[in-house]
């Protein structure tokens, strides 16, 4: 655009320029011919630099300079020959159009220049985005230095954090009122452009939208870059946004993995190199049994020895089930599982506890089987049952039954009884359940724990209650199996 | 239990080998041992081993490879040492041919249980009778006698009754248990067999609170326990 002052000079150069002319014409006298080609040449020079307004007004003076001082009658607009009117009229119809003509010509090479210069400006901004930056801030700067080439007198990059309100500006050049906010806010909400005339040009406010989801908006400010320029800028900005994301996320994405497999393979290092040892030890535990033979000294020693390695290969299994349930490297397979299968199974892990003490087994004739992890099961069996031979006094008696739930038709209850000392009176709630605190609450605690997590897992729980004459009863409500129907093959 | 039964024991931990051998000679059997599966492989054709006890994360050449090639020219049972909770790895076993498993750390007594199972499986002659404690399975005239009475089955719950006790000590699929006892119909699920398996242990076994005969084998099938007379 030319400033006013540029369109006054102009004027008067085209004023000046036709006096010139004249004047220069009639002092050399050149014929009529030659003075209309002069004329064009000043009309065509004038409209090149003024445009079209001044380029038509020049064409008509000219027109009407060439009447008067050029065809006879000299120095009147009337003309006595007719062939005169002829060229009178091609001289005006082809400085008008040598005019309008040059300016299309103008208009479009500035335009072409206005394309060039845009399709730079995001070509470099789209290098700046993609190349040149992994950060969000870096992207602001190349946002910021991208509305400046597009003529953008104030404006910048604001992101959404969540909602459209909730606003992080990334660069901004220029005063930033309050209404911007609300303007900003109403693009991300109908992830629409807005455009308003303003004293400096237009104010434009583009949403940053990619896959149909607006992540924050580019403002441009007293611009006249074209519309098409400024979405394509936004389109670059919104992808170089998304592809930030995307790293961020891909990062967090690959610590994680890291940070799974490394849990992996420790579970499966501690797994391996805790096992092979204790695979070892208790071999020789075999050997050891077999030579204390005849030794009862021996034997006590041996025993204490089996029964400790035991445990200890239990706790390192049921806290490698923890963990690895934990994190997610296992899941409960659920099948059904008769209790009887689960009582004989603990008979089996326990022998020192089953050898030294009475202990009883009960399944009721209308118990279903458990629909439960039966690895995870046993464990939670095994667990109760030492502790109640820990908290029993010598040669009591522990009992196990499985019975159906008394209230919930898709349960069923394992209950595991000991004369332990007990629980204090007046924390078992309303179900029976208890909170943490028991009188043997350190005998308990480990393996009561692990109980609870596994049962938890499967979707079951454990409660300690009271019993009757002295003792805990430790309750695994677990979920049933439907009971098989019974058909003749 | 045969006192010249050779066992090959394959395990890469050097501890676990030798104690295990040593325990083996002690309960009467001669071993012989390696520490990855080729070395085995070579002692199976040169040793003549009558049972093979294999564990199965080996450097070169694991116990999934010693299973395959044996089971490609033997049917020598095989036993397999496994890691608790590498139950794919047990059921891939299986699958390859092996006989049956125990689970690291085991006792010695488990194991010599297992291996006296498997052997006896194999040198047992066919008989038209099984005989275990309270349980006698006529298979000529398809009679059980459970602690001196006579137990009523269906020929479905026989046929189950038979599969499992011929392969006493043995664990089978659910899959291997359809194929022989239906012949794999098709519209024998896992479901029809634990039916067929529940009533048929309300039958024989005495006392449901501790099965003496039939128990569930966690994510494989059934294992019958009992030992033959």
């Amino acid at each position: 655009m030319k400033s006013p002052s540029l369109k006054i000079v102009i004027w008067f150069a085209a004023a000046a320029g036709m006096a010139v002319v004249t004047a220069l014409s009639k002092l050399i006298g050149l014929n009529a011919s030659t003075v209309g080609y002069v004329y064009l040449i000043l009309v065509l020079l004038v409209s090149v630099s003024g445009g079209l307004l001044v380029g038509t007004v020049t064409s008509l003076v000219a027109t009407l300079c060439y009447n008067f001082f050029f065809f006879p009658p000299l120095y009147t607009l009337t003309i006595a020959e007719p062939a005169n009117w002829f060229a009178l009229a091609a001289f005006l119809v082809s400085s008008v159009t040598v005019s309008r003509l040059v300016v299309a010509a103008r208009v479009q090479a500035e335009k072409a220049e206005q394309r060039r210069t845009e399709l730079e400006t995001l070509y470099g901004l789209s290098i700046d985005l993609f190349t040149a930056t992994n950060r969000v801030g870096a992207l602001g700067e190349a946002a910021g230095r991208a509305l400046k080439l597009l003529g953008a007198r104030e404006g910048g990059l604001v992101l959404f954090e969540g909602s459209t309100y909730r606003q992080r500006v990334i660069s901004w050049n220029g005063d930033r009122p309050d209404e911007i906010e609300d303007l900003i806010a109403g693009v991300g909400r109908h992830k629409a452009s807005l455009e308003f005339p303003s004293p400096l040009g237009r104010d434009v406010y583009l949403p940053l939208n990619v896959g149909g989801i607006t992540t924050g908006a580019l403002v441009a400010r007293g611009t006249e870059a074209s519309k098409e320029a400024l979405e394509s800028a936004a389109k670059l900005v919104a992808l170089a946004v998304e592809r930030e994301r995307f790293i961020e996320a891909n990062a967090h994405v690959a610590a994680l993995r890291e940070s799974e497999a490394l849990k992996t393979s420790l579970l499966r290092a501690i797994s391996h190199d805790l096992t092979t040892p204790l695979t070892a030890i208790t071999i020789r535990i075999g050997s050891l049994e077999r030579r204390a033979r005849g030794d009862r000294d021996m034997m006590e020693d041996v025993t204490t020895i089996a029964e400790e390695t035991s445990r200890l290969r239990r706790r390192i299994d049921n806290l490698l089930a923890m963990a690895k349930l934990e994190a997610g490297k296992a899941r409960p397979r659920p099948e059904p599982t008769p209790p009887g299968d689960l009582f004989r199974a603990v008979r089996e892990n326990l022998p020192l506890v089953f050898g030294s003490r009475p202990v009883t087994v009960h399944v009721e004739n209308d118990c279903p089987d458990a629909n439960v992890d039966p690895s995870l099961a046993l464990e939670i069996l095994v667990n109760l049952v030492e502790n109640a031979h820990h908290v029993s006094p010598f040669g009591a008696t522990i009992e196990l039954v499985a019975r159906r739930h008394p209230l919930d038709a898709e349960r069923l209850r394992f209950e595991v009884l000991d004369r332990g000392p007990g629980l204090p009176p007046g924390i078992v709630d309303a179900e029976g359940n208890v909170a943490t605190e028991t009188t043997d609450d350190a005998q308990r605690g480990l393996g009561l724990e692990i109980a609870r997590s596994l049962a938890g897992a499967m979707g079951g729980s454990i409660g300690l209650a009271p019993r009757v004459g002295g003792g805990t009863i430790a309750r695994i409500d677990l979920p049933a199996a439907p009971l098989p129907v019974e058909q003749e093959a | 239990m045969t006192l010249s039964n050779v066992i090959l024991v394959v395990d890469d931990d050097p501890a676990i080998r030798d104690s295990l051998s040593k325990e083996l000679r002690a309960a009467g059997y001669s071993t012989t041992t390696a520490s990855d599966g080729a070395g085995a492989l070579h002692l199976f054709q040169t040793s003549a081993p009558d049972l093979v006890l294999t564990d199965l994360s080996m450097p070169r050449s694991d116990g999934f490879e010693l299973i395959a090639a044996i089971r490609a020219t033997s049917r020598l049972p095989i036993i397999v040492l496994s890691v608790r909770g590498a139950d794919a790895d047990k059921v891939r076993a299986l699958d390859l041919g092996a006989d049956d498993f125990v689970t690291k750390p085991f006792s010695v007594a488990e194991l010599l249980a297992r291996i006296r199972a498997q052997l006896r499986r194999t040198t047992a002659p066919p008989s038209t009778a099984l005989a275990f404690p309270d349980l006698t399975i006529d298979l000529d005239r398809r009679r059980v006698m459970q602690g001196g009475r006579e137990v009523r089955l269906t020929p479905t719950e026989f046929s189950l009754l038979e599969l499992l006790a011929s392969n006493a000590g043995k664990p089978m699929f659910i899959e291997q248990i359809i194929a022989r006892v239906w012949r794999s119909a098709p519209s024998t699920t896992a479901d029809t067999v634990r039916v067929h398996m529940s009533a048929l242990r309300k039958k024989i076994e005495p006392d449901p609170s501790d099965p003496h005969y039939i128990v569930t084998e966690p994510w494989v099938g059934y294992r019958f326990i009992a030992e033959p007379l």
